[in-house]
């Protein structure tokens, strides 16, 4: 594109007044304020930043934090090892390895699950695709902010530190679709419980 | 010539060919859905995807008549004059419905359905069906059960379009899988204690285009979606099964078939199926070695091919004579570079073929318009399939280039006897073979009678173990190159893994030692070097192999020397397109309807 195309618009800078070109007056009005937001702070009650760590931050429900793993009814993990987070995922930090549910009792009714789930929090850039793509809502973002470690292996988690995190703040932050109802006996109830 | 109206338009189908209207549709580039139909099984027609509005068009007066029902696409002959519709809102309703009906009973496993990302039901789903789901009865729940130790039945993801049974019995005759009960409650099975066990019982999987029949050695390990296919050759026998070989993440994950109709048809067999895993043997050779104070010691990839180079040229300076056994496993391209470069040491080097393994004998399949088939067959072309009792791809096309720089084909119990009698100080043995090829008794016959031992291959075998240096080579995934098989067809292979760490592709051993200068070999331009040089190798010429193969020229030796069943053919490229189930390869647009 040259500089002589039809689709470029001109514009000009806006006239500035002579209280613009002193330069002062407008100085003075930034100052302003900046003393009415410190007026605040000391006489009133509106600081945006929390004394932290002595006051916890609380963010808001849509904060996009550390992941967990979410649990079903019978404790076992809710993933169903399909992939698709690991496939949504922008920047490639989750690493499932999903495999033949046992024949048990417990694992009956599933038929896929993760022997590993790892996510590297560390290549994560917290965009929240994974649980957008989960279909079974077991992958979720939680409020957690705080992620700290001393190495770059302990920013990688593993399935039992992602179920951890779930157990840790499944009280605060309840799952946000409730867990998904079990095999209906029928579809007609289900129909007639909607209606 | 027959002319064909397709939607309006009119087409010219080529001559000579019997097609269905699904088939001639592909050729005019217009889609037709399908389940149930495929080309090497009798047509049933009972899936109803691919019902059409067919008429015909009265030659003398120009006026079309329609039939007034849909009819099933794959039983309509494409014959001169033939109307087909496939876009108008009659056969789209019909779609939609029958996309309903066929996902009545299915149940929402796609996220743990293998098939998931090939399907035949998410793909038409999308394209034909409905999003919605109105079917409020109870859904029929099956248990999942083994048809077979290597298959697993997902009785509930079963559109029932009989391909598996039609293939067990018209196929293989073997009959394995039946459809118990009906209507609703129809399903596959097989009787108590006769599982699907015949040689070919994984192309079920293949054939199935929903997520019913499922390989168990592929079950829940990878989505289709993350592999990354490469067009193979199959080496585990002398067929040369055409197959595309699925990777991802430096592992190869399974074998599918590509349809070849000289070849294998659409077909593979379960030990070719398995043969993958070789690929990612953990066992493989990781390093190259260089004997040292009578123990080998790994060393980096230079210095084992400055010690190749330096032994050999030693024993032609002192006037020994240097031995090369080119194995049947190695590439023409692979052949040709090795003969060069030890024929370049001493014009007195011998060349003699590497073992060739041999299992049982010839195993052929060779289904007829008849024999189980229960449909309509008048559109199938039954062509054989067999399994070779030579386990190696390529023992012809080595043969070939032996057969050119020596003037005959040595054999390696020949070179064993002349080895033992200690005719020569340095031998050159590249291997490269599926399962490891030199055992104990070669090793001790061989290794005592020789001054300078070079062993390149990818296990370590123990002829390996007992070398002055080995090279690591690579396996059948990690190099590029083209095979002959047994028909003497000539058909190239991708690399589907790049090189282990600590080995070379043999082609860049081969091309380093020959001093071809900087940079990476290609096989291509080698393949057209060979195609200069040898005659029989001819057909090649510029390096070019057709997608379906091309059958080398036949040399006179041939016949009498190896004993291979020389069939020769006309050196002229095969026309005709590779199929394959639309579900099985990407669509190409996802906004239109009409043209797919």
């Amino acid at each position: 594109m040259n500089a002589n195309h039809p689709d470029l618009k001109r514009m000009t800078p806006p006239k500035l007044s002579l209280g613009d070109r002193l330069y002062v007056p407008q100085v003075i009005a930034g100052l302003a304020v900046t003393a009415r937001h410190m007026a605040g702070v000391v006489f009133g009650d509106s600081a945006i930043t929390v004394q932290y760590p002595e006051d916890q931050h609380i963010p808001s429900p849509n904060y996009r934090g550390v992941h967990r793993l979410n649990k079903d009814e019978s404790g076992r993990v809710k993933c169903v090892a399909c992939m698709l987070c690991s496939t949504a995922c922008p920047a490639h930090c989750i690493d499932i390895v999903g495999t033949t549910a046992p024949e048990t009792e417990l694992w009956g009714d599933r038929e896929k699950y993760p022997a590993s789930f790892v996510i590297d929090e560390l290549r994560c850039i917290f965009c929240g695709m994974c649980e957008e793509a989960c279909p079974v809502e077991a992958i979720e973002l939680t409020g957690l902010y705080d992620l700290t470690g001393l190495s770059r292996e302990q920013m990688i988690f593993d399935k039992t530190k992602l179920l951890s995190v779930f157990d840790l703040t499944k009280d605060a932050e309840p799952m946000r679709y409730g867990s998904p109802p079990s095999r209906p006996t029928s579809s007609t109830e289900l129909v007639r419980d909607s209606i | 010539m027959a002319t064909i109206t397709i939607n309006g338009d009119a087409y010219t189908l080529p001559e000579g060919e019997k097609l269905n209207a699904i088939q001639a549709a592909k050729l005019c580039g217009v889609e037709i859905p399908y389940y149930c139909w495929h080309p090497a099984l009798s047509v049933v027609a009972n899936c109803r995807m691919c019902e059409i509005e067919v008429g015909a068009k009265d030659p003398a007066t120009g006026e079309i008549k329609m039939v007034p029902k849909l009819v099933p696409g794959c039983q309509t002959l494409a014959k001169d004059g033939v109307v087909i519709v496939t876009d108008s809102a009659k056969v789209q309703e019909h779609q939609r419905m029958i996309m309903e009906y066929l996902l009545l009973n299915h149940p929402l496993d796609c996220p743990v359905c293998d098939q998931a990302g090939e399907c035949g039901l998410q793909d038409y789903s999308y394209h034909f069906g409905q999003a919605t789901h109105r079917f409020v009865e109870e859904r029929t729940v099956n248990p999942r059960k083994d048809v077979s130790d290597a298959i697993q039945l997902n009785q509930d993801r079963c559109i029932m379009c009989t391909r598996c049974v039609r293939f067990t019995r018209e196929i293989t005759h073997t009959g394995e899988l039946h459809v118990m009960n009906r209507g609703n409650h129809a399903e596959i099975d097989v009787f108590p204690g006769v599982p699907v066990d015949n040689p070919l019982a994984g192309n079920v999987v293949d054939l199935c285009p929903v997520g019913a029949l499922l390989d168990k050695d592929f079950l829940h390990t990878q989505r289709v979606w993350f592999l990354s296919k490469h067009e193979s050759i199959c080496t585990r026998c002398a067929t040369g099964c055409n197959v595309s070989a699925e990777e991802n993440r430096g592992s190869l994950w399974r074998f599918k078939p590509r349809h070849n109709p000289h070849v294998n048809d659409y077909w593979i067999c379960d030990e070719g199926r398995a043969s993958y895993k070789e690929a990612n043997n953990p066992a493989l050779l990781a390093s190259m070695y260089v004997k040292k104070a009578g123990t080998p010691e790994p060393v980096a990839v230079d210095q084992a091919v400055a010690a190749t180079e330096r032994g050999l040229k030693d024993v032609v300076a002192r006037g020994g004579a240097v031995a090369g056994v080119l194995s049947p496993f190695l590439t023409v391209e692979e052949a040709y570079l090795m003969a060069r470069y030890l024929k370049s040491l001493s014009p007195q080097a011998v060349l003699a073929l590497g073992p060739v393994p041999v299992s049982g004998g010839d195993q052929t399949f060779a289904p007829d318009k008849t024999t189980g088939r229960t449909g309509d067959t008048s559109f199938v072309v039954p062509r054989p399939f067999t399994i070779r009792g030579e386990k190696c791809p390529n023992r012809i096309g080595v043969s070939e280039v032996l057969a050119h720089f020596e003037g005959e084909v040595i054999g390696w119990e020949s070179l064993l006897a002349r080895v033992q009698k200690g005719e020569f100080a340095a031998l050159y043995v590249a291997s490269d073979a599926l399962d490891p090829a030199f055992d104990e008794v070669a090793a001790g016959a061989i290794r005592p009678r020789v001054g300078f031992l070079v062993v390149q291959d990818t296990h370590a075998t123990p002829l390996a173990q007992v070398a002055d240096v080995v090279l690591a080579g690579a396996t059948f995934a990690e190099k590029a190159g083209s095979y002959v098989n047994a028909d003497r067809r000539l058909q190239y292979a991708e690399a589907a893994l790049p090189p282990r760490d600590g080995s070379l592709p043999d082609l860049d051993l081969f091309a380093i030692l020959l001093a071809r200068g900087a940079g990476p070999v290609r096989s291509r331009e080698v393949l057209a070097e060979v195609a200069e040089a040898i005659p029989a190798f001819g057909v090649a010429r510029g390096g070019v192999v057709p997608p379906f193969g091309v059958v080398i020229a036949t040399t006179p030796r041939e016949g009498a020397d190896a004993g291979g069943a020389a069939v020769g053919g006309p050196a002229v490229a095969e026309s005709g397109s590779r199929f394959s189930d639309p579900w099985t390869t990407v669509w190409r647009d996802h906004g239109g309807r009409k043209r797919i």
